[in-house]
């Protein structure tokens, strides 16, 4: 909004400003009065540049208000009325001074200069707040009158000080006058910023524009009297008092305009206050949507707007929920007769038809027709709200008076309903997100304690290489190994899988910790112990669930391995590179809690050769699937084991590993894989590798 | 996601249930609902024809767990038939053939429930 010339001059405006005005009281001192006409124009010259940096540096400030057109007509107000003050008491305590050259003094220039500086100011201030009034929501770039009217403007400040011949008037400054006034007057009808006040706004305009309409109008008389002031400043500099009344005549016609138009907004100011007020509401609701989560609060936001908006004494809004429709907010209505009906209309089955619907006193009346007590709604609103076709719930709105609903009023009660739609899903996404992220890191705590349940570290023995995995398919599973030193000679393991995935499957198996670290203090027997086992988990194990086991243990001194198998995965033998599988009898723990599982079970025991690695595993390794959900298979896992003669078994362990990635490479894992591997080395050489 | 398909068809007293495809925990609901509704009708002569099953995970074994009782409580079974070798494998490492009646064709299945009926 930057006047097409005041990019020439960049900061001190102020300094420069003051510089002239010093510069014009030297000058003034030095010439009081003159009639040559070349010190005339570098006097006009000067006071027109004071005046137009004046007005560059008044800009800051008008611009900062350009919002609010009132505080700047109050400003002008202000200025006028200094100005009308000084002219009014001058003129009535100085009389015309009759011949000027004779009776100017010292007094007399003071005087005159700091009146003329005055009356500079209120130019100044004047011009400048006209200005921004101008620009205030000036939607296009031409403002060719306006432009035009400031040159006229400056063309009337210079003609003012051609001379008058005695009998011709100034004819050229006469023509710029008039030119100018009527500039001002189509300028100043750009007063559509009036339109966006509000009602109250429009009052107070109305009332201000009459007073400063009046103050203009004395002001713009009295620069046409033959006064003291009009003497001292077209003594003082003729351009000047002409550019004075030009802003008067302006602020006079200006202030008409503004008193007509605001009179003329007055009766449709309610209804435009109303618009804005539902822009600006949906304005802040689109933005309480993003910001709050809770949808109980802009539940509250809603219904509030909504009678606001829609003209309606009560509105409410109700959510649907799996047991039916709940209450979510009122706003001006008691909960029970809200819930109350809410129920009337839900009984009737007009909420199923998931549609905007109005209904006038009559029909409210046949709806409720024995609770008389309850209402005296004679219009009332239902909305549905609804996202991607589905009705979340509905906001009503009622009013007393007995009118309808109007086409707008029932589009912004829609509008509400949608935005409360859209709120409603959000504050369920968002409190699903919330959920899972909690669960999320409640797993990833889960995680650390089955880490825990096993063991950290695999036991170190002097004829027995251990080395164990586990890779859990989700953040928790259910298999599980562990060892047991029983006592100098025998050391216990287990391998257990737990029938299911996840976190179901890893309650179970943190139970089947705890009754084999249990049982295996006290038995001996892997098959008694299994049998045990079966027992204790009948408590607890719900009929679809099972776990099967391998228990056993290596007696060292003997050289032995003795193990049963409840239902569990082969062991394997690798002796010489050729696999044995053993799979002694034995059904899965939890599938028989009679004698079934006694009698088929059967404990084996092995008599351990230097070098044989035993290998325990879960169906997590034969059932690791490819992207084309071909599994791993039992040929795989045991051409790997069988392929060299591992010395170490943890370079076993690895190979393993890197097969199964190798093979399910981009398929995400089904099961949770474990894998245990011990070699028995009898004669007691330390192991070649590392 | 591998598909899985499940129907009852009735051959006398007794119900045979065709599996198809992949039987694994999102499946097992399928066939939970299957065994409900024959429980329902107080159907409890199944036979389970696994001919057309390629996989069955632990979560689908735990189905026939969770039903068998009911069954037998009635005066019925659940029997399987027509196994693939490696859907047997699972049940056979697992010990179902000690608890459960395992049969190379469906007609020995629904024969041995008709015998009994004689008997």
């Amino acid at each position: 909004m930057n006047l097409p010339y005041s990019g020439l001059v960049s900061a001190r405006k102020l300094e420069i400003t003051i510089l002239i005005g010093i510069i014009i009281l030297v000058f003034k001192f030095i010439f009081p009065i003159t009639e040559n006409s070349f010190i005339l124009i570098l006097n006009e010259v000067l006071i027109f540049c004071a005046l137009y940096f004046g007005v560059l540096y008044t800009s800051h400030f008008t611009q900062l208000k350009k919002n609010e057109p009132i505080s700047l007509i109050i400003n002008i107000g202000i200025f006028n009325a200094v100005l009308f003050f000084l002219s009014a008491l001058s003129s009535s305590l100085f009389e015309v001074i009759p011949s000027l050259e004779v009776n100017v003094n010292f007094i007399y220039s003071a005087i005159s200069l700091i009146i003329a500086y005055i009356f500079m100011a209120g130019v100044v201030v004047v011009l400048s707040a006209f200005k921004e009034l101008y620009f205030i929501r000036l939607k296009t770039d031409t403002h060719k009158s306006y432009d035009a009217m400031i040159v006229f403007f400056i063309l009337a400040f210079f003609a003012a000080s051609l001379p008058d011949s005695n009998e011709d008037p100034n004819f050229i400054g006469l023509t710029f006058f008039v030119v100018s006034i009527i500039l001002i007057s189509i300028n100043s009808f750009r007063v559509s910023w009036i339109a966006f006040l509000t009602k109250k706004q429009k009052t107070q305009l109305l009332i201000i524009s009459i007073i400063l309409g009046i103050i203009f109008i004395l002001n713009a008389v009295s620069t046409f009297e033959n006064s003291f002031i009009k003497q001292l400043l077209e003594n003082f500099s003729p351009g000047l008092h002409s550019l004075l009344r030009l802003m008067m005549i302006y602020g006079s016609i200006y202030c008409g305009i503004i008193f007509f138009t605001s009179l003329f907004h007055l009766p449709t100011a309610e209804a435009f206050d109303k618009k804005v007020e539902e822009a600006s509401s949906l304005k802040d609701l689109s933005r309480l949507i993003t910001q709050v989560f809770d949808f109980n609060e802009l539940a509250d936001s809603i219904t509030n707007l909504t009678t606001k908006v829609s003209n309606s004494d009560s509105a409410w809004l109700v959510t649907k929920e799996p047991g039916g429709l709940k209450l979510s907010s009122v706003s001006n209505i008691g909960y029970v007769d809200a819930d109350e009906i809410t129920k009337i209309f839900e009984s009737e089955g007009i909420l199923n038809q998931e549609e905007f619907v109005t209904f006038s006193r009559k029909q409210i009346r046949l709806k409720i027709k024995n609770d008389i007590r309850l209402f005296d709604f004679k219009a009332l609103a239902i909305s549905p709200l609804k996202v991607h076709n589905n009705t979340s719930g509905f906001l009503f709105a009622a009013r007393k008076q007995n009118y309808g609903f109007d086409e707008d009023e029932k589009k912004s009660i829609e509008a509400f309903a949608d935005y409360a739609a859209v709120a409603l899903e959000n504050a369920k996404l968002i409190e699903e997100s919330i959920e899972k992220e909690r669960l999320k890191s409640e797993l990833k705590v889960a995680r650390e304690i089955q880490y825990k349940i096993l063991p950290s570290t695999t036991p170190n023995c002097d004829n027995l290489q251990v080395s164990a995995l586990f890779i859990p398919a989700y953040e928790v599973g259910g298999d599980y190994y562990d060892f047991f030193r029983m006592n100098e000679d025998k050391l216990g393991f287990v391998i257990a899988d737990v029938s299911g995935k996840g976190i179901s499957s890893a309650f179970i198996m943190a139970e089947v910790k705890g009754v084999f670290e249990t049982l295996a203090k006290l038995i001996d027997s892997p098959k008694e112990l299994l049998v045990k086992a079966n027992n204790i988990l009948s408590e607890s194990l719900d009929k679809k669930s099972f776990v099967t086991a391998v228990y056993g243990f290596v007696d060292k001194k003997k050289g032995q391995l003795s193990f049963a198998r409840a239902g569990h995965m082969p062991v394997y033998i690798c002796r010489n590179q050729k696999i044995e599988k053993l799979v002694p009898n034995g059904i899965g723990l939890g599938l028989d809690y009679g004698y079934s599982f006694e009698q088929n079970l059967k404990e084996q025991t092995v008599d351990l050769v230097d070098n044989d690695i035993i290998v325990l595993y879960t169906d997590g390794i034969t059932e690791a699937k490819n992207i084309k959900m071909e599994e791993f298979g039992y040929n795989r896992f045991e051409s790997i084991i069988s392929s060299e003669n591992f010395e170490n078994v943890e370079e076993l362990k690895s190979k393993i590993i890197n097969k199964i990635s190798s093979f399910t490479q981009g398929n995400s894992q089904h099961d949770d894989i474990t894998l245990v591997l011990m070699k028995w080395v009898s004669n007691n050489k330390p192991s070649g590798v590392n | 996601m591998a598909d899985f398909n499940v129907t009852t068809r009735g051959v006398g007293p007794v119900r045979v249930i065709d599996l198809k495809g992949y039987l694994d925990a999102h499946t097992a609901p399928e066939l939970e609902q299957e065994f409900n509704k024959l429980i329902d009708h107080n159907d409890y002569k199944v036979v389970v024809n696994f001919d057309e099953l390629k996989y069955i995970s632990s979560a689908g074994l735990g189905v026939f767990m969770a039903y068998v009782e009911t069954m037998r409580e009635n005066k019925g079974d659940i029997k399987f038939s027509n196994m693939q070798d490696d859907v047997f494998n699972i049940f056979d490492l697992l010990g179902f053939p000690v608890l459960y009646e395992f049969f190379k064709d469906e007609k020995e299945a629904i024969e041995k429930f008709n015998q009994k009926e004689k008997s």
